[in-house]
């Protein structure tokens, strides 16, 4: 861009109108500048000015033309239709067109800095030795490596190294605001880079960060907000006064209502109000919306804490050294409390207060709760629950992020081979356990918890239910269509899975399920410098996850092969009809008992507090007007409807199948 | 077996797993608003029917045996 040096008149026309420089040489201008929009301005450094023609709107409703007016400006570069106002100390920035800047103590950078690019945070361990370096480019799945890998010393290295390169890139002397930015009555923000249409209004203090935005999706920063050393995202909306130190706010994250964090990161659509967070990893979909609730020391996704939800991670011993785990889709109940260390398995429910320490990582979908300050796992329990049910529509329905580049990598399939893999595993565990214990004995002790004897036989009941639906479903999705097949030899090729890969364990990282193998072939290529940058390392996560289908499909097949005992090759027609009527039977049971669910959200008890003042049947019509009734609840008619369509399905394909030559 | 023998049965497994006197337990109290049964509960019953009786309950069937009566019935189908 060619700019030019200030002419005499043009000088004279500044002062003229309130405008000082202590050299006007240092001031320069674009072609097309014009002194009408310079009012009461103190220009020092090198400044350099573009073009104020256009009005903006500065807020809703309000229109003014674009300019410079009273404020103090160095060693900045403004490019065109810019309206600057009242901004007390506005120095070292590049500003792009079509940004407002009004009523602002001060907008700064102070030094040489990365703008938050590279700020430590203790997560997960408050003691430390887990540091995350935060950057701009961060995902759930490369945090989580750093964070959980540290095992790995060679690998931590070379990411760290990735990381510090990146870093690098974002070292400057001077920051940017990128075009339509709107800042507005705030107070000191200092060394921060802001994108593309982010909008802050009424920040008390911003310091040492990057504001990623982008014009799909905006970040927003309200009222009262303080910030130090962060990282936020595209979509993220931080208002009501939170208070955030140390921390990475991921895409399309929420945080509110006098929240504060610290030592934390919250990836995609967490959301988190009125409470606080101690070194937590809120991974995607980590949802905390009370007071008096503290999260602290933990490693969270898809989880939703209940209003006093609380944990410890110090004993009063080593320090504060202890960590936790919710995986995936749990949820603490109000007031409950867990004492670090514990290991919650996937889909989990916990219940009231827990004063020992336990891991029911292999027993997904249970319940875990407390009598006479005994901890005990109901396994399976919340296989059928409502609640877990509405989950697994409600997450990708509400996928906030509107980035063209979504940065965390999401599996939201309900029944995937991760899953699958721990039901297998607890109903294996279950039934052991089954067959060695007395029937005299009223719990059984497993991982530090205990499991009511009488639960053993029937959570492995349920839990077998499950692995049918999820074979059902996988299979289905290959033998949909087969009508079009000309034998059954092209119906035994469709199933083949392309590769083996996928078999064998998987592992959740943060959101993203994959192989464990395919995971330790990447970490592979890390650790022997194939893969030595951040975007290398995310194309190729990005990769696996785009196999996803592939893998799974692979795993799948395996588990199919062992339990029928045939391999795909040798399948028979009758093999697949025995899985697809399993699958109905299993499927429809599992729907009906979710009905069940249900129906206890119209039971009486529900009614408890209803029809103020009346009788039963006021109490009633006033149940049926707030919540409707069972028969037509939406949920109610859409899971009915569900089951329908399984049966038709089954029916169809194994129709299908017998009219197939061999 | 016949059906007396059952809601004998049945009445003495609840009133185990409820931790209630049995002599409190009626012919059709019903497990969550007579007898105080939660949903962790009633999963334990129908875990706690199959032991005694040693069958196999229909998992979503079981689940709507809200009753003594109910429950009676039937286990006692299994028995025919």
């Amino acid at each position: 861009m060619n700019y030019r040096d200030l002419q005499k008149d043009e000088i004279a026309t500044l002062e003229e109108q309130g405008c000082t420089a202590p050299d006007w040489f240092s001031v320069q201008v674009k072609d097309g500048f014009s002194t009408p929009g310079i009012k009461n301005v103190q220009f020092n450094g090198q400044v350099k000015l573009g073009v104020f023609k256009e009005m903006l709107e500065v807020s809703e409703g309000i229109v003014k033309p674009s300019g410079l007016y009273n404020s103090y400006i160095q060693d900045c570069t403004i490019d065109d239709n810019v309206y600057i106002s009242c901004v007390d100390n506005l120095v070292g920035y590049d500003i792009e067109s079509n940004v407002v800047i009004e009523n602002l103590n001060t907008l700064a950078v102070s030094k040489k800095n990365t703008f938050g690019n590279g700020a430590e945070i203790k997560i997960l361990n408050e003691g430390g030795n887990r540091e995350l370096p935060i950057f701009d480019k961060l995902t759930s799945q490369i945090g989580y490596l750093i964070v959980n890998y540290r095992h790995d010393k060679l690998l931590i290295e070379k990411l760290k190294k990735m990381i510090e390169h990146y870093v690098g890139t974002r070292k400057s002397e001077r920051g940017y605001i990128k075009k339509k930015v709107r800042i507005i009555n705030s107070s000191v923000i200092r060394n921060v880079n802001i994108g593309e249409c982010a909008q802050i209004s009424g920040a008390l203090l911003l310091e040492d960060g990057t504001i990623g935005s982008c014009k799909e999706d905006p970040a927003t920063i309200g009222e009262g907000v303080t910030a130090r050393k962060f990282i936020i995202l595209s979509g993220s909306k931080i208002d009501g006064s939170s208070i955030l130190n140390n921390c990475f706010i991921g895409q399309g994250v929420q945080i509110g209502k006098q929240y504060s964090a610290e030592n934390s990161g919250f990836f995609a659509n967490s959301e988190a109000f009125h409470g606080e967070a101690c070194s937590i990893f809120a991974g995607p979909y980590t949802v905390t919306h009370h007071k008096s609730t503290l999260l602290i020391a933990g490693l969270f996704s898809f989880y939703n804490a209940g209003s006093g939800t609380n944990q410890s991670n110090h004993m009063y011993k080593l320090g504060p050294v202890h960590q936790g785990i919710l995986e995936r889709g749990s949820k603490t109940g109000s007031n409950s409390y867990l004492m670090w260390p514990c290991k919650i398995g996937p889909f989990t429910v916990v219940i009231g207060k827990h004063n020992s320490n336990f891991n029911t990582e292999d027993f997904p979908f249970s319940y875990i709760s407390e009598k006479n300050g005994r901890s005990l796992l109901i396994p399976a329990l919340n296989l059928f629950t409502v609640g877990t049910r509405r989950d697994r529509t409600k997450w990708p329905a509400r996928d906030r992020r509107k980035d063209s580049s979504k940065l965390d990598l999401i599996n939201f399939e309900f029944f995937n081979p991760y899953i699958t893999g721990k039901i297998i595993r607890a109903g294996k565990i279950l039934r052991n356990l089954y067959e060695k214990t007395s029937k005299n004995q009223e719990y059984v002790s497993c991982n530090g918890i205990h499991i009511s004897r009488l639960m053993l036989k029937t959570s492995s009941k349920y839990y077998n239910l499950a692995k049918k639906v999820y074979i059902g479903n996988e299979i289905t999705k290959r033998l949909e269509g087969i009508s079009d097949t000309t034998s059954f030899v092209t119906v035994k090729e469709r199933l083949r899975p392309v590769s083996v890969d996928g078999c064998g364990e998987w592992i959740d990282l943060s959101g993203m399920l994959a192989p464990k193998s395919t995971i330790e072939d990447l970490l592979n290529s890390i650790r022997l410098g194939k893969i030595e940058t951040i975007n290398d390392l995310s194309d190729n996560l990005k990769k696996i996850h785009d196999n996803y289908i592939e893998f799974a499909w692979a795993w799948c097949a395996d588990l199919i092969n062992k339990e029928i005992g045939v391999d795909f090759k040798d399948i028979e027609p009758q093999h697949l009809i025995k899985i697809l009527n399993e699958w109905q039977v299993s499927a429809v049971k599992l729907n009906n008992m979710i009905l069940k669910d249900v129906e206890k959200e119209f039971d009486p008890n529900s009614r408890i507090g209803f029809g103020i003042d009346g009788d039963e049947n006021v109490k009633i019509k006033d149940f049926e007007a707030v919540l409707g009734k069972f028969e037509e609840n939406k949920f109610v008619n859409e899971l009915k409807k569900e089951s329908e369509t399984i049966t038709e399905k089954a029916n169809k394909i194994i129709s299908e199948i017998e009219d197939l030559p061999a | 077996m016949d059906k007396k023998e059952v809601q004998k049965r049945v009445k003495n497994v609840v009133a185990k797993v409820l931790k209630i006197n049995e002599a409190e337990i009626s012919d059709d109290a019903n497990f969550i608003f007579d007898l105080g049964a939660g949903s962790l509960q009633s999963v334990q019953l129908i875990a706690a029917f199959e032991e005694e009786f040693d069958i196999e309950m229909d998992e979503d069937k079981a689940l709507e045996v809200q009753t003594i009566s109910d429950s009676v019935d039937f286990i006692a189908s299994y028995f025919e």
